[in-house]
């Protein structure tokens, strides 16, 4: 653990940006999810027009305190016209209420879908903002802020901010990484890719697409540093991390085959091969609708993370486990729990499995299926111990009727909400 | 208890349901793609459009029209102007979206037959 002490000088950015953050050395778990060796940075920066000054996110608010002594070192409480707030997770809004108290005059800037939180995070109504969306701007004399709309990077209300004399991307949580080295600029801290690409995978990989639709705003700017709100201030080559987000957002398997062609993985795990024999009934009758790729995966076989890179790309994903005491069980579950890292929703999906006495496995895994808000256009197949040909015949037709959902010809049902 | 016949055009199933039922309870368990979210008639993302039997649904409350305004207000560029629902619905009808009927699937109920897709 850094026992390093840290002054509270504000710490010049550009000639107009000062950098007016946290740091957080001993920081380990962040958000829960997040691991981190050296802590992380809470980046907040002040910008200084001839007409006033801007104030571009706040810290955490047990770190507060550094945050206020740099702003002071910098500027006074008066000055402040602007306040903008690209993302309202708490450890950027922690500061605020005080914020506004020392600085009643200043006028908060917020995005659309902002405006919605805003009140359950500091649980007053009586806050006055003004949203903002994409294009809009706001003066400080010679310095001008423009906003842009890029929601769910994560969350719904994020928005960057971008500095247009300066070239400045205030860009939130994006391009941010959980790291803490008070050299604070991406050429003076070391290498830290490691840090860059695990965040990217753990926070942005579930929101690829919308990655795609901010870096259509952002790619167009002339970028001559990217200021996020955690981690290294990226000054040297910025448009290398703007480059490196296009390619980890981007669909590998789309690049690489024939962009039409979708794809159906079938995982399953089997004890005496009767969920096998299913999965390869199923494999055979997908097969026979035709015009999509179809891959069988033995769970036992691999391990969950290249399995998730699969997931990722394909369009329909069918999930076999036979029931042991009363549960699907455990590599399923490490599977199945690993969705959250990437963007299931939409996809085709569905499950079945052989059991001895119960079978409660499919029925939980096409819970799970449908909490993900996969589609799962069919109820789970169940079948009791060695399946017959018969039932093999029922994977087979499950299998197609799959296939045909998934290539968009389903056939006519007519059902009883009974039956669902 | 009385039934009624739901269809949901983008999955060609036809379900029985007892009246009152929402459709998003049928939608996500017939695999439509009819998504949705906050299922409170909060966020708008369960938006589907009526093909048929507008009538045999339950009205829209004072929430799903306010979400619903919301939702057409930020999803279509330069409709931000509008004032209130009726003057959005103007415009709508000038933007070629005539007849359609869209509603919320967390919100609405179904009293009728009807034919409904995303």
């Amino acid at each position: 653990m850094s026992t390093q002490r840290v002054s509270n000088e504000a710490i010049a950015v550009t000639e107009r940006v000062h950098w007016i953050g946290a740091l957080d050395p001993t920081m380990r778990t962040f958000d829960v999810i997040l691991k981190t060796p050296n802590g992380t940075t809470y980046n907040a920066y002040l910008v200084r027009g001839s007409e006033g000054v801007a104030v571009i996110d706040t810290v955490k608010a047990e770190r507060a305190d550094q945050f206020f002594a740099r702003l002071e070192a910098v500027a006074d409480y008066g000055e402040i016209k602007v306040i903008v707030l690209n993302h309202l997770e708490p450890d950027h809004s922690g500061a605020l209420p005080e914020l506004m108290r020392r600085a009643p005059q200043a006028k908060l800037y917020i995005s659309d879908a902002a405006q919605l939180m805003l009140k359950a995070l500091l649980n007053n109504n009586d806050i006055d903002y003004i949203p903002v969306t994409t294009n809009d701007a706001v003066s400080l004399g010679d310095r001008t802020l423009r906003f842009l709309n890029t929601p769910y990077l994560h969350w719904p209300d994020t928005q960057c901010t971008y500095l247009v004399e300066e070239g400045v991307l205030f860009s939130g949580d994006v391009f941010g990484c959980h790291y803490c080295d008070e050299q604070l600029f991406n050429d003076r801290v070391g290498d830290f890719r490691f840090s860059f690409e695990y965040y990217y995978a753990h926070i942005m990989r579930p929101f690829k697409r919308y990655v795609l639709s901010a870096l259509e705003l952002i790619e167009p700017l002339s970028i001559r540093l990217i200021a996020p709100t955690h981690g290294p201030i990226l000054r040297d080559h910025p448009q290398h991390y703007i480059q490196r987000y296009r390619e980890l957002s981007t669909p590998r398997l789309h690049l690489e085959m024939d962009r039409d062609i979708k794809t159906m993985i079938i995982f399953y795990i089997s004890s005496y091969g009767n969920t096998m024999h299913m999965a390869e009934a199923i494999r055979d009758g997908a097969a026979e609708v035709g015009g999509f790729r179809v891959s069988l995966y033995d769970l036992e076989g691999g391990e969950v993370e290249p399995f998730i890179d699969l997931v990722e790309e394909a369009d329909a994903i069918l999930v076999g486990s036979p029931t042991i005491n009363g549960d699907a069980v455990k590599p399923v579950w490490d599977l199945l729990s690993s969705f959250a890292k990437i963007n299931v929703k939409g996809k085709v999906a569905g499950a079945f499995g052989s059991y001895g006495w119960t079978g409660e496995a499919v029925r939980m895994m096409d819970d799970r299926l449908r909490g993900l808000k996969m589609r799962v256009p069919l109820g789970g197949l169940r079948i009791k111990l060695i399946p017959s040909d018969e039932e093999l015949g029922d994977c087979h037709r499950f299998g197609h009727d799959i296939g045909d959902f998934l290539m968009g010809k389903p056939r006519a049902r007519e059902i009883d909400m009974s039956q669902l | 208890m009385a039934k009624a016949k739901i269809k949901f055009a983008d999955v060609n199933v036809t379900v029985t349901v007892p009246v009152g039922t929402r459709i998003i309870e049928i939608s996500e368990k017939v695999g439509s793609y009819i998504a949705y979210n906050c299922r409170e008639g909060d966020c708008g993302s369960c938006l589907f459009t009526v093909l048929d039997g507008a009538e045999h649904l339950s009205k829209p409350s004072a929430l799903e029209n306010a979400t619903l305004f919301a939702h057409f207000q930020q999803v279509l560029d330069g409709w931000r102007g509008a004032a209130d629902m009726a003057s959005l619905q103007e415009m709508m009808r000038r933007e070629n979206f005539a007849g359609k009927v869209c509603r919320l699937a967390c919100q609405t109920q179904v009293f009728g037959d009807a034919t409904v897709a995303p």
